[in-house]
């Protein structure tokens, strides 16, 4: 168990992690602005930069959450500045899509936060950091809502037995 | 809409009510507006369903009648067996979810609905064959064999045995005790297949006539065709159906409606409120990865499957990673046609349709997207408008 996971499931010491995918032209952009200006916000959030907004795959934000992010951010370009020109508007319809979604699974919604900052808004993107690191503090740690599919937690024993207990899949096939 | 009756005496007889459908299906193969028609026809018992392709008239009259306890998808036919309907002319006699799941299969290339002529049937629902038997052993105390003929009407299962004995049964009675429809045909809002290019049934005949006709409902210009064809070749008279009649067919569609709806909100109930992941994931864990629900499914085509390449799930784990699960849902929620196959196939008894359909329907609020309606409305996700959403 890493530190972070002994840090996630003790209670008083709980601080959201957070994972951020920025667009590579505008919001990361955005994000060295704010590290160059030096100003000064909360380090819960982990960067991803991908090259457009139109790249991810509202898998990749499903896969985040079970990988143990308590929030997961999408910043993009505003809409008529993305560099692939349509890339926002379809990451938009994805975040649309993905928040109906994860309701329906029974996962918070409000743990998905899209949002769009330049390259100019350092400080926008230092102001919502501060916002999303509140925001996470209230609905509290994803295991909540994932029990035993959480990271880390212990499984069932019922779901413990792994097919390696019947016989190996590791092992190349026969040849006929 | 008309009221329209086989002028063939053979197949009036052995058609369910009236013998159009049997009488367009040959029509059309005869005047080679078709190559052929998909169809299912009674296998070793009237519990048992064959889909096959037909091609002349005595293979057609085969599949004259209804058989409710055959929950078959001819959607994916088409696609497996008959390349898609990409080189030949294909009639289909379907149910909603059939038509529904060709017009999303279209939508995705899979199948080419110009050349599918789509011969909708009413209804009300069907049955599983085993849990069909024991039912019948159960509330009607007959051997279930000796059943010759069962239609659902009026809110009952009515049964006719081969020495002619009629019994009867409320379906409400039959599901409280977990038999009747199958799970997904409880929930399902859409009875007259009003998406297909002629609709059939014998909802809405009144008069003298109950029971002996069948209300045609044409629906796109190939359902004209169909028809003109038919009526060209003599196989079929029609009248024009009294409004009472058209009246009392939406009055029994609007009942059918506010059934599924209650049925929807009690079985998604048990989801519903705190740990609803947890709850999901009591059922998905049960899965031994046998991936028959992406093989049966309508709406799953892709070639190469993003849960099989070990990108996001982990390959050899069983049960598998909750990510199998949470893929397929996103993947097939947008478009479900709750057509149930995926749960009739689980070999662990996962009410999969259950919970696709319940993703579905609350994604369609979202979205406002209903799957399989109509052929002109894109596929959620699939044009990037640049609207903000």
């Amino acid at each position: 168990m890493s530190q972070n996971e002994v840090a996630s499931t003790n209670e008083q010491k709980w601080e959201p992690r957070i994972l951020t995918f920025c667009c590579n032209w505008c919001s990361y952009a955005g994000a060295d602005g704010a590290g160059v200006a030096r100003m000064q916000y909360p380090p819960n959030a982990r960067i991803i930069r991908v090259m457009c907004s139109g790249r991810m795959n509202p898998l990749f934000i499903v896969k985040a959450f079970l990988s143990g992010a308590d929030m997961v951010m999408m910043l993009g370009c505003h809409f008529g500045d993305c560099h692939y020109l349509k890339g926002n508007y379809a990451c938009d319809m994805r975040m649309t899509y993905l928040k109906a979604y994860l309701q329906a699974i029974g996962i918070n919604p409000e743990r998905l936060y899209w949002d769009q900052i330049s390259a100019s808004e350092g400080i926008k993107f230092v102001d919502t950091m501060h916002k999303i690191v509140k925001k996470a503090k209230e609905l509290g740690p994803i295991a909540n809502e994932l029990g035993r599919h959480a990271r880390g937690a212990p499984r069932s024993s019922e779901a413990q037995a792994t097919p390696d207990d019947f016989f190996d899949l590791d092992a190349e096939a026969v040849p006929a | 809409m008309y009221y329209g009756r086989a002028t063939d005496q053979f197949i009036r007889n052995h058609g369910e009510c009236g013998g159009v459908i049997t009488a367009v299906l040959v029509a059309a193969v005869e005047k080679n507006l078709v190559d052929g028609a998909l169809l299912i026809k009674q296998g070793e018992s009237i519990y048992d369903g064959v889909p096959f392709f037909a091609t002349t008239k005595e293979e057609i009259t085969e599949a004259a009648g209804s058989l409710h306890c055959a929950p078959t998808l001819s959607a994916k036919l088409i696609k497996k067996y008959l390349n898609g309907a990409h080189d030949m002319r294909v009639a289909v006699t379907c149910k909603p979810c059939d038509a529904r799941a060709i017009v999303e299969m279209s939508k995705r290339n899979q199948i080419n609905l110009n050349n599918v002529y789509m011969v909708g049937v009413n209804c009300g629902g069907t049955m599983l064959p085993v849990p069909a038997r024991e039912m019948i052993r159960q509330f009607f105390k007959i051997d279930p064999d000796d059943v010759a003929k069962e239609e659902i009407a009026k809110g009952k299962l009515i049964v006719l045995t081969k020495d002619g004995q009629h019994k009867e049964v409320s379906i409400d009675t039959l599901e409280e005790e977990g038999y009747g429809r199958r799970k997904n045909c409880q929930r399902c809002e859409f009875n007259i297949p009003r998406m297909a290019d002629i609709a059939c049934g014998n909802w809405g005949v009144i008069g003298p006539d109950a029971g002996k006709v069948t209300f045609v409902e044409v629906r796109t210009e190939k359902g004209q065709k169909l028809l003109d064809t038919a009526k060209a070749a003599g196989a079929i008279t029609l009248t024009d159906a009294p409004p009472e009649g058209i009246a009392l067919r939406e009055k029994l569609d609007g009942i059918m409606v506010k059934m599924a709806r209650k049925a929807m909100a009690a079985q998604f109930a048990q989801f519903d409120g705190d740990n609803k992941f947890e709850k999901l994931f009591a059922q998905f864990d049960k899965c031994i990865g046998c991936r028959n629900c992406i093989e049966v499914c309508p709406i799953c085509n892709c070639e190469e499957c993003f849960t099989k390449e070990g990108f996001v799930v982990p390959k050899n784990e069983l049960p598998p990673d909750p990510m199998f699960h949470l893929t397929r849902l996103m993947h097939v929620a947008p478009s479900c046609v709750n057509c149930g196959q995926c749960q009739d196939s689980c070999p662990m008894e996962i009410p999969l349709a259950t919970i696709t359909h319940m993703v579905q329907s609350s994604v369609e609020k979202t979205l406002g997207y209903v799957p399989g309606q109509s052929t002109s409305d894109a596929i959620p996700l699939s044009q990037i408008a640049e609207v903000e959403a």
